[in-house]
């Protein structure tokens, strides 16, 4: 077993009481000394959190086929993105599954800015380099020089404000702006993955625990990754390994609108679009419990009392009781009566619209 | 963390409470901070028989679900209803309101500790 990372902040973690499990080759924090619950709350009503996701990769594409090769390489479509904008988007393989979903964040025409999932950090990169081959571009992998930070609830901008020298008010949503972070230059996106407002914080490690401890004492509190999963799954965002994977397509992951057919070519576009055309053998679905338990990841849903598929992510809300996404047979994606199996018993389930939860980012 | 000297405590963190043939079941506090917040409880019915060292109810935290066992074979009794409400009542005071169930005592018992042993073995 190699021996894991740690980020910046990891002796702010410990001395903050966080609880430190291996995650994607890092020890990151699951909660802090509060727990799980109050750090959820704290977000959900209107405080500033903050997140160490630094396990997350960043890959600047640059060069003049910087577009033409992204407009290849990911599903979503460039000529839609104008400069200081991100997009959700995804890498796919030939099969049309996912390699990896990302964000992308666009500095020009020939420069680029991508954040990855942390898992998938290497197998992307070399994906990007092998396809880089044939277009005139440059992939570099910043991953281990840059510190990313999420701020996230109501009090975001306020605790944030303070730090950088731009107006936060004129960043809006899946906007971003080059900015100075505590006299540094860094990226300042108003996006995040909790369905609040707020920021993701991209700065060079150099100052990330003085900008940590600064977030601090303007007010933020440190959420772990239980806390921020709890988020993530009330907006039904989906997350890689989970929902989004390398056996599934954007067709049955419900990612096609971020999968754009009309733009032309790209990686994996025929395979989705030959799965479209004979429909998915499964479907994403949101559900939540009427019965007592908590629906959990691999636990087995039945509609109409048969099996039809399992949990990807599963919790108990605080605001909405059990809830979960599920894959089941297309068939059964209308089904009214559903259950699912927790330890052999069939807890009653119905299906549900997607967040669970009110979203409050900004529009 | 408190180890109460009047319980007894048994390797799986569950501690047990013995008045004549009655036996209350618990999980120490050890336990309920390792698991961290506990958002639901899955109680055994009244009426079921439970061998020592037998899985007879279910702690779930955010995170996590974790099998409950009992400390002592017997009969149960008793369970605490409140905890379907209030599963965060096992965080906050598991040797008190975060009881678990009563049992009829029928003899048969795990390996228990003193909270002097039950000390020892979690410095260990």
């Amino acid at each position: 077993m190699s021996e894991l990372a740690k980020t910046p902040m990891f002796d702010e973690h410990v001395s903050l009481g966080g609880k430190m499990v291996p995650f994607a080759g890092f020890e990151m924090p699951v909660q802090y000394k509060n727990g799980a619950l109050k750090e959820y709350t704290f977000v959900r009503e209107g405080g500033a959190g903050i997140f160490d996701i630094t396990h997350m990769g960043q890959v600047r594409v640059s060069g003049s086929d910087a577009r033409p090769f992204l407009q290849y390489v990911t599903t979503n479509d460039l000529a839609k993105l104008a400069c200081g904008q991100v997009h959700y988007s995804a890498l796919l393989n030939d099969s049309g599954t996912f390699i990896d979903d990302i964000t992308t964040y666009k500095i020009s025409d020939s420069e680029y800015y991508l954040c990855i999932n942390a898992a998938n950090r290497f197998k992307d990169v070399a994906h990007l380099q092998n396809e880089a081959k044939s277009f005139d571009v440059n992939v570099s992998d910043e991953s281990d020089d840059t510190t990313l930070l999420a701020l996230q609830g109501g009090a975001a901008q306020t605790a944030l404000q303070p730090l950088v020298d731009t107006d936060l008010e004129k960043i809006g949503y899946y906007k971003f702006a080059q900015v100075k972070v505590a006299g540094t230059n860094g990226i300042v996106s108003r996006t995040g993955y909790t369905g609040e407002d707020g920021f993701e914080i991209y700065i060079p490690n150099a100052i990330a625990v003085a900008v940590w401890k600064q977030l601090l004492a303007n007010g933020a509190e440190p959420i772990g990754l239980a806390a921020r999963d709890m988020l993530r799954t009330e907006m039904g965002y989906a997350l890689y390994g989970h929902e989004i994977s390398d056996s599934v397509t954007p067709v049955e992951a419900k990612l096609m609108w971020i999968t754009k057919l009309d733009k032309g070519d790209f990686i994996g576009k025929a395979a989705v679009e030959m799965r479209r055309a004979e429909g998915p053998e499964q479907r994403l679905i949101a559900i939540k419990l009427t019965g007592r338990g908590i629906p959990r990841e691999h636990y087995k849903v039945f509609a109409d009392g048969v099996e039809t598929g399992k949990i990807t992510s599963g919790m108990f809300s605080p605001m909405a009781g059990g809830v979960a996404l599920a894959y089941v047979k297309p068939e059964h994606a209308d089904a009214g009566a559903l259950s699912v199996e927790i330890r052999g018993k069939a807890v009653p389930a119905e299906r549900t619209t997607l967040p669970f939860v009110r979203s409050n980012v900004r529009r | 963390m408190t180890i109460p000297a009047d319980l007894k405590y048994t390797k799986d963190h569950e501690w047990v409470r013995i008045d004549g043939d009655i036996a209350t079941f618990g999980i120490s506090d050890h336990a309920q901070e390792a698991l961290g917040d506990i958002v639901f409880v899955e109680l055994p019915e009244v009426g079921r028989s439970v061998d020592a060292g037998e899985a007879y109810a279910v702690v779930e935290s955010v995170k996590a679900v974790s099998d409950v066992y009992a400390p002592v074979a017997g009969e149960v009794i008793e369970v605490n209803e409140e905890l379907e409400g209030e599963p965060e009542k096992v965080n906050s005071d598991a040797y008190g309101a975060g009881w678990i169930a009563k049992v009829k005592m029928s003899g048969a018992t795990l390996e228990l500790m003193s909270d002097d042993e039950y000390n020892t073995f979690l410095e260990e």
